[in-house]
C-alpha cells in the first residue's frame, strides 16, 4: 500500500468548508464525485498517510476514499 | 477527591512522524539526527528495529553507525513536529482543558473534572490511545497517577500504545531514585552517596535530613516522592507566558581556534539575543555564556552588568570579559551559547547610571534598532559588522529562536 498525490476540484463554502467535486485521473480524465458521506481524521500506519479522510462516491456507486493533508490530496494505491 | 493526572507521552516521536511519511522505514533501523554536515550530529530520536541494535539517543551519528552500519539516518522536520505536536494536543483538548505542555512530545492532563461526562478513567485512557493511532497515526504512552511526577513515572514504566497506573508509592518504590523526574546523573550519585538508591528509600527520609543534604532541592525532592503537588496544572492556552530567559547558542563548522574566532560567532549570537530582547521590549541585566570544549566539557559563566540595557554591544563586551577572565585556547571550542536574564519591562523611562562615564548609550541603541528594521525588510545577511565578513564560513548559520526559557 502506498500513497498518490492527485489533482481534486474543490468548493470552498462560505463557512469554511471544503468539498471535493471533480477528481482529475490520468490523461486529465474529470472523474465526477456524486456524494461525499463521511469526513473524519485518518491514518495509516501501512501506507503511510494522516489527514482528513473524505469517503466520496463516484459514478457507478463506487465508493473511494480521498484525503487532504495540509493542502494536498492523495489516494491509496495498491 | 484525589485528583486524575494523565501524562502522555509520545512515543520516539521524531522518528514516529518521519515512519508516519515513509511507511518502508517502518521494519528497518532508522534514526533522525542533527545535521553531520554542521556537526550536531547527534541521535535525536531512533525506532525499535535501531533500539534493538543499540542506538542510544544522543550519541553521535558516528557511534551508532559503529553499531548498526545499515542505520538509515535522516534530517529533523522541526515543522512537521510541530505541527502534529500540536494536532495531538487539539485532541487532548477534547478531553481536559488542562493541558501543561513539557516539551513538544510529552503533557500533562488533568482530568478529574472530565472523568463523570465520559464514564471513567479507563475509557479516556482507552479512547486516546485508540484516537491518537487511527486518526493521527502516533503511538502513546500514558501515566495514570494523582501528582505529575507520579504520572510520568507511570508512562515511563508503561510500554508502547499502553498505560500504567500508580495508585501510590508502594508502586514504586522499588525503582532507582534516578528514575524520578528531576534527579539526574549528579543528584542521583549525591544519593547513592547516602545509601539511597531507590524511591522508597528517599521516601523514607525526614524532609530536614533531604534539606541538608541536597538544599533547597531536596524540598522539592521530598514532595516529589512522597506525592504532595499544590501547583494546579494550569488552563490550555491561559498559561502566563513570562519570559525568565533569552539565548541562543551555536556549534560552529570548525573549531574555534583563537579570539578571533571566537569574536565573530559571538557577535551573531549577540545580534540575535538583542535583536530578540528589544523586539520584546525587555531590558536585561544578567549575562549568561557558556562554551563547550572539543572534549564537550561545558563550562558556564555569568556576570551582571551595573544597569540594564537592550544593547547587542554590551552583551558581546561582557561576554568577552568573562571568556578572557575564565578561559583559554588549550583546547579549542567546538559550541558557544550567549543568554540574558534578569530581564525586565520599562514603560516609564529609563534609569541611567548616575556615576559611571560609560553608561548606556542612547546613540548605540540608535543604530542597533535601525539594524534590526533593516534586517527585517531585507533579510538577516543584509547587514553585518566587518567583523563577521572576515570568516562567512563560520559566520553564515541563523541562529533560530532556540531558547526561551519561561
Amino acid at each position: 500500500m502506498s500513497i498518490r498525490y492527485v489533482d481534486v476540484i474543490c468548493r470552498f463554502s462560505k463557512d469554511g468548508i471544503i468539498k471535493p467535486l471533480y477528481l482529475i485521473w490520468e490523461q486529465n480524465q474529470k472523474i465526477p464525485i456524486i456524494k461525499v458521506t463521511e469526513v473524519c481524521p485518518r491514518s495509516s500506519l501501512q501506507a503511510g498517510y494522516t489527514g482528513l479522510r473524505y469517503t466520496c462516491i463516484f459514478e457507478g456507486n463506487r465508493i473511494r476514499h480521498l484525503f487532504y493533508d495540509r493542502g494536498k490530496w492523495y489516494v491509496e494505491t495498491r | 477527591m484525589k485528583k486524575v493526572i494523565l501524562h502522555c507521552d509520545l512515543n520516539c516521536f521524531f522518528a514516529s512522524v518521519e515512519m508516519l511519511h515513509h511507511p518502508e522505514l517502518r521494519n528497518i533501523p532508522m534514526a533522525v539526527a542533527g545535521d553531520p554536515d554542521h556537526r550536531h550530529g547527534i541521535i535525536l530520536a531512533k525506532n525499535v528495529p535501531a533500539k534493538r541494535k543499540g542506538v542510544k539517543t544522543a550519541e553521535t551519528i558516528g557511534e551508532a553507525l559503529r553499531k548498526c552500519p545499515e542505520l538509515t539516518v535522516l534530517k529533523p522536520d522541526y515543522d512537521s513536529y510541530l505541527y502534529f505536536s500540536e494536532k495531538v494536543r487539539d485532541l487532548y483538548y477534547e478531553y481536559t482543558d488542562r493541558i501543561e505542555p513539557f516539551g513538544i512530545d510529552e503533557c500533562w492532563l488533568d482530568i478529574s473534572a472530565s472523568i463523570s461526562y465520559f464514564g471513567s478513567v479507563d475509557r479516556i485512557v482507552k479512547e486516546l490511545l485508540y484516537r491518537v493511532k487511527e486518526e493521527i497515526g502516533l503511538t502513546l504512552s500514558i501515566g495514570i497517577s494523582f501528582t505529575r511526577v507520579y504520572a510520568k513515572l507511570g508512562s515511563d514504566l508503561a510500554k508502547e500504545d499502553a498505560f500504567c497506573y500508580i495508585d501510590s508509592l508502594d508502586d514504586i518504590k522499588d525503582l532507582p531514585a534516578a528514575s524520578l523526574l528531576g534527579v539526574g546523573y549528579h543528584t542521583g550519585e549525591k544519593l547513592k552517596a547516602y545509601g539511597l538508591y531507590t524511591i522508597g528509600d528517599v521516601a523514607k527520609k525526614p524532609l530536614p535530613y533531604l534539606k541538608e543534604i541536597l538544599g533547597k532541592w531536596g524540598e522539592s525532592l521530598y514532595c516529589y516522592v512522597n506525592g504532595y503537588e499544590s501547583a494546579p496544572i494550569p488552563k490550555y492556552r491561559e498559561q502566563i507566558e513570562e519570559v525568565k530567559s533569552v539565548g541562543n547558542s551555536m556549534t560552529s563548522i570548525r573549531d574555534l581556534q583563537n579570539m578571533e574566532d571566537f569574536k565573530i560567532v559571538l557577535s551573531v549570537l549577540c545580534d540575535s539575543v538583542s535583536a530578540r530582547v528589544r523586539e520584546k521590549k525587555l531590558f536585561f541585566r544578567t549575562v549568561h555564556l557558556q562554551v563547550r570544549t572539543k572534549k564537550l566539557e561545558i563550562r558556564t559563566m555569568q556576570m551582571r552588568l551595573k544597569e540594564n540595557s537592550d544593547l547587542g554591544k554590551d552583551i558581546f563586551n561582557c561576554a568577552v570579559a568573562l571568556f578572557e577572565k575564565n578561559c583559554d585556547f588549550s583546547v579549542p571550542f567546538r559550541s558557544i551559547g550567549v543568554s540574558v536574564s534578569s530581564l525586565s519591562y520599562q514603560k516609564d523611562g529609563l534609569q541611567t547610571s548616575l556615576f559611571e562615564k560609560e553608561g548606556y548609550s542612547l546613540k548605540q541603541k540608535k543604530e542597533e534598532t535601525a539594524i534590526d528594521t533593516i534586517r527585517k525588510r531585507f533579510g538577516r545577511f543584509s547587514v553585518s559588522s566587518l567583523r563577521v565578513l572576515e570568516d562567512s564560513g563560520l559566520s553564515s548559520f541563523i541562529p533560530r529562536n532556540d531558547k526561551e526559557n519561561v
